[in-house]
């Protein structure tokens, strides 16, 4: 996502100031302010114990100096700087949002945001008549029919391969092609690893998947105990492009998410479901066109409301 | 330019079908526009406007001059569109060009009109100093720097933009004895006259995805599109200039109801492009 630039008039730029000054102080009284450093900071260490010196740190004439700009964190006798923006750095057993971009000899390969692409073996993915058995030359052949490239896929990380590459796994039926919806793309240190980031919402009818890499997928609901069954009978996608067609009220609110994300992640706030699905409904209670959301006064107006919000938490704690 | 998955260029139709696009805009919509002027200053005057993720850089330089010999009255500008490969990697060495070339001749043709000067945007009789001696010679070069769709939109309102910040200095011209010689020409550098922008029309793209049509395309837009035409207006709501793009055949009704749509729709464009620069103008003083 690029920086949207706004024409802010005088009073809107003055309102934006102040609210970024209130969330700026609020940060400092935190104790998280006191162990951010930046590039050739020292590290205040107790030079009798014998400091491991990690990631984001170096040896400069008996000082440990920070080689990065980000927080400085201890585990036991290591201490390394953790940058605050960095790239996606996957673990084992996270969600993510992935577009093909090459079908190759039992595998498909997927961009996903990261410095390589990941792998999605054929054995990882559930075949389209659900039964498991082993993967013979006609499935090979017949790969084009589940992926094709440029398909939008969600799917877990495996492992790693030797070079550090990922490979993933879509056994589930809530993993697969994505269809009916938008894919926009955040940083990735905005997508704070959760317990679900799969998420239906209700009442707008809408299915979001925040993945961790920073592809995040808001599209029309789609119910996967129903999955198995349109998967048995493969129809050409010709005939389903009249009878699937998204609601315009599902559309609408598909499109006053997506610009919820866009304007959370131009703002640089966490994306979770509670912020986004805050951000809509108020929205919503201004009476904001969808559009609008996008503009100068709606962006002043959830600064504003995020330095209150934090005001009013920092009170609570004292 | 990533590609699109099948059910996405299909949520994409939709979309424009039920007059709803992606980022909740309708069918008519432009996206915010932000103009900067004077942002080169070594240049007479130069421009950088933001439609979206859409970022294009335009500077004007004038230099003196001779008229040619069959249009003794009128002074020369010359349009040159670079694409810069920040915008695109394919940009890069020669990829650019085509797309340049392209964009440069879309523009001169609905910025300078015919080949005798009929019919400019730019008054060209206004820039010669000594008929058949001195003239002023514009060159108005335009760098793509982000690329996000619509980029003949965001390079006129650049260019009408860069053109109303653009400042010629006053010359005084002393004509030699005979009508040989050269007259020296004294270039001042205090004092400047402003250029009247007033008649300098603005371009407006419409793309057509499907049945319908669609103003200020992104890139993801443009890649379903089956034809575009480009139609640049003025104030007074004339067609200055008219420019098809794209594979797929035209009706000419439909070409009349583009028309009319683009002249409908830029009068709203030409105020918010106007009140832009006016703004930046005056923030930058």
């Amino acid at each position: 996502m690029r920086d949207l630039h706004l024409s802010l008039n005088q009073t809107q730029r003055v309102r934006l100031q102040a609210a970024l000054d209130q969330l700026e102080s609020d940060a400092s009284s935190t104790a998280a302010a006191a162990a951010s450093v930046t590039v050739a900071d020292t590290i205040p260490v107790n030079h009798e114990d014998n400091i491991l010196k990690g990631h984001g740190t170096s040896d400069l004439d008996g000082q440990v100096v920070a080689t990065l700009c980000g927080v400085v964190e201890r585990v036991n006798k290591l201490v390394y700087v953790r940058a605050l923006r960095s790239r996606y750095k996957p673990e084992v057993g996270d969600i993510i949002v992935g577009r093909v971009i090459e079908v190759a000899p039992k595998r498909w390969r997927l961009e996903i945001n990261f410095s390589q692409d990941a792998v999605l073996m054929l054995s990882s993915m559930n075949l389209p008549d659900g039964i498991q058995r082993r993967r013979t030359a006609v499935d090979e052949l017949n790969m084009r029919s589940i992926f094709i490239e440029n398909d939008v896929i969600c799917a877990e990380v495996r492992g790693f391969q030797n070079d550090g590459s990922l490979h993933l796994q879509a056994r589930s039926q809530k993993y697969g092609k994505l269809e009916k919806g938008q894919l926009l793309t955040v940083p990735p240190y905005l997508v704070k690893r959760r317990k679900q980031h799969f998420h239906h919402l209700e009442q707008y009818d809408v299915d979001l998947i925040l993945g961790c890499n920073g592809f995040v997928w808001v599209g029309q609901h789609v119910d996967t105990t129903a999955k198995e069954s349109t998967l048995l009978s493969d129809e050409p996608s010709g005939k389903e492009e009249t009878d699937n067609a998204v609601p315009v009220e599902t559309r609408r609110n598909i499109c006053r998410i997506a610009n919820a994300i866009r304007l959370l992640s131009v703002i640089g706030l966490t994306l979770s479901v509670e912020s986004v699905t805050e951000t809509v409904e108020e929205s919503v209670r201004a009476n904001v066109e969808i559009n609008e959301m996008l503009g100068a006064e709606f962006y002043v107006q959830t600064v504003e409301r995020e330095a209150q919000r934090r005001a009013s938490l920092v009170r609570k704690r004292r | 330019m990533v590609g699109l998955s099948e059910g996405e260029k299909q949520f994409l139709r939709g979309g424009i079908e039920h007059n709803l696009r992606a980022d909740g805009r309708t069918r008519h919509q432009f996206r915010p526009i932000s103009v900067q002027t004077a942002v080169i200053p070594q240049a007479n005057g130069s421009a950088r406007v933001r439609l979206g993720a859409t970022e294009v850089i335009a500077s004007i330089k004038a230099e003196l001059g001779k008229p040619t010999v069959l249009h003794p009255d009128k002074g020369k500008v010359s349009i040159f569109v670079d694409c810069s490969p920040t915008a695109a990697p394919i940009y890069e060495g020669k990829g650019g060009e085509e797309l340049s070339m392209e964009l440069s001749v879309a523009l001169e043709r609905c910025l300078l009109g015919g080949k005798s000067g009929a019919g400019a945007a730019i008054d060209l009789s206004s820039l010669v100093l000594v008929e058949g001696k001195v003239c002023w010679d514009l060159y108005i070069d335009a760098l793509v720097v982000s690329s996000d769709g619509n980029l003949l939109d965001s390079l006129a309102a650049a260019i009408k933009a860069a053109l109303s910040n653009t400042g010629l200095p006053k010359v005084n011209v002393v004509l030699g004895a005979s009508p040989e010689e050269q007259p020296e020409v004294d270039v001042s550098d205090e004092e400047f006259l402003q250029f009247d922008t007033s008649a300098v029309p603005v371009i407006v793209t419409l793309t057509k995805v499907g049945k319908h049509y669609i103003v200020d395309a992104t890139s993801e837009e443009e890649s379903q599109m089956s034809s575009a035409v480009s139609v640049s207006v003025n104030r007074n709501g004339q067609i200055c200039g008219l420019t098809k793009r794209g594979g797929a055949g035209l009706d000419p009704s439909v070409i009349y109801d583009m028309v009319s749509v683009a002249k409908y729709v830029s009068q709203q464009f030409i105020s918010v492009l106007d009140s832009e620069i006016a703004a930046a103008e005056a923030s930058e003083e």
